[in-house]
């Protein structure tokens, strides 16, 4: 076997059998799957930098922090695999609108951060949009144009769902 | 490059028939613990592992009218879901405290509770709400006061070939609460510590009253709760100065951190917990 073992995870909706050493990261096989999820830039590999978020069984997680092992029967989800959504849209939207351009490092892991949170909490409050960016240790953009982005976001969202519940 | 044997039993019994077997197996479920205190490429881990994460029964959270009993695999998220009418107000703030909300997404409440290699943050803090833990192991299963889990020279304990299965929590609103984390942000290391005191007062009188100082250690004094019962807090409380002066005499003895930093966290704790008067 030479110390390799397969397991079985959806990634971005698509089944994968990975070969994976005990010891690997799950930022580390994601990044070397076929195609590579690029958008991870696993940096510090113990959960400061947040540059390698994917959302797991529904959960935002440091993909750096989860052994490999521990993704067998997982559904994982990165921002590749929702870089088509209307919702992601309306993010990319609502940075443009506040002026907000986070860097290349981070702007993956930010919209995902707050995908995430729009998708527990319809109307975030301020200390809720704080406390879930607080996961991503980037200070490339200023907090106030940060948090105006998620609430356009939040807005334009809310609104496209109010307008699909009218047809 | 330590290759580790992975398991993942299908339920408690699969992994108590696996730790009959291969006694050294560590139990995972967050991995939190083990993957944050390392940051080489490839972790390390014990010879054999066994995943529970995904255990359904371990899972489990159930309520009745005195308590919440939540399987040890729930995540510290899951906790929190149960919004602040149901969790205790100090216990929500101190799972809040832990982390940041990614880390409180994978890692769990055995996990916080059965390291053994310190105290972590909610040990403290569940041992002052008198929390029981199930734990199980081939032949039995036993319920005990989280406090066990502590061996006689005060340092963390957990029984052989054994499985942490169910915490539960009484749902008792303490009215004061005095919560402290020395140490830094960040995962716990060896100086990092948490103090708790807890204190039920009615009428102006002690109904009860818990301090837990714990991180590589823990520093418990029962007698001197056990002697704050029933008092009476007045402006020169002896009884509440001797029991102030007693902790700070036991703990200077215990070698445990600086009696220093102790001194002004239980000086802090009654001040806020019974009046400027100490």
């Amino acid at each position: 076997m030479g110390g390799h073992m397969t397991i079985t995870f959806q990634l971005n909706g698509i089944t994968k059998n990975v070969k994976i050493r005990s010891g690997d990261r799950l930022s580390t096989i994601l990044t070397q799957e076929h195609p590579p999820i690029k958008s991870l830039i696993p940096d510090c590999l113990s959960g400061h930098c947040g540059k390698c978020l994917v959302i797991m069984d529904k959960r935002l997680v440091y993909s750096c922090l989860v052994p490999a092992f521990r993704a067998r029967d997982a559904e994982i989800t990165t921002i590749e695999g929702l870089s088509d959504s209307d919702d992601i849209r309306d993010i990319q939207k609502g940075f443009q609108e506040a002026h907000c351009h986070p860097c290349n490092f981070c702007k993956n892991a930010k919209t995902l951060v707050i995908w995430d949170l729009l998708n527990r909490i319809a109307l975030p409050n301020e200390s809720q949009i704080e406390e879930s960016l607080s996961v991503v240790s980037c200070s490339c953009t200023d907090p106030v144009s940060l948090k105006k982005a998620v609430f356009l976001a939040a807005d334009l969202k809310n609104r496209r769902k109010y307008h699909r519940a009218d047809k | 490059m330590l290759i580790s044997e992975i398991h993942y039993p299908a339920s408690v019994n699969d992994a108590l028939a696996l730790l009959d077997e291969q006694p050294e197996t560590i139990l995972l479920a967050g991995g939190t613990e083990i993957a944050g205190a390392q940051v080489s490429r490839f972790l390390q881990f014990p010879q054999s592992i066994a995943c529970i994460a995904k255990i359904p029964e371990l899972k489990k959270t159930t309520r009745t009218e005195q308590f919440m009993e939540f399987g040890s695999c729930t995540s510290l998220t899951g906790l929190l879901s149960l919004g602040p009418g149901i969790l205790p107000h100090p216990l929500a703030q101190a799972i809040q405290s832990i982390g940041n909300p990614t880390i409180r997404n994978i890692a769990t409440l055995g996990g916080n509770l059965a390291s053994r290699r310190q105290f972590m943050d909610l040990w403290p803090f569940l041992v002052c709400m008198d929390a029981q833990v199930e734990i199980r192991n081939r032949t039995n299963s036993h319920w005990a006061n989280l406090f066990y889990l502590a061996d006689s020279s005060s340092k963390p304990f957990f029984p052989e070939k054994s499985i942490l299965t169910r915490v539960r929590i009484p749902l008792v609103e303490y009215s004061n609460v005095f919560y402290r984390k020395i140490g830094g942000q960040g995962f716990p290391h060896h100086e990092s510590a948490v103090f708790v005191c807890m204190a039920e007062i009615q009428q102006n009188k002690i109904e009860s009253f818990r301090l837990v100082f714990s991180g590589t250690r823990v520093f418990r004094l029962q007698e001197v709760e056990l002697s704050l019962f029933a008092k009476k807090i007045t402006n020169n409380s002896r009884e509440l100065a001797f029991a102030r002066q007693e902790y700070i005499r036991e703990f200077s003895r215990s070698g445990f951190l600086k009696p220093a930093i102790f001194s002004s966290l239980v000086t802090d704790a009654f001040e806020t917990l019974f009046g400027a008067s100490m």
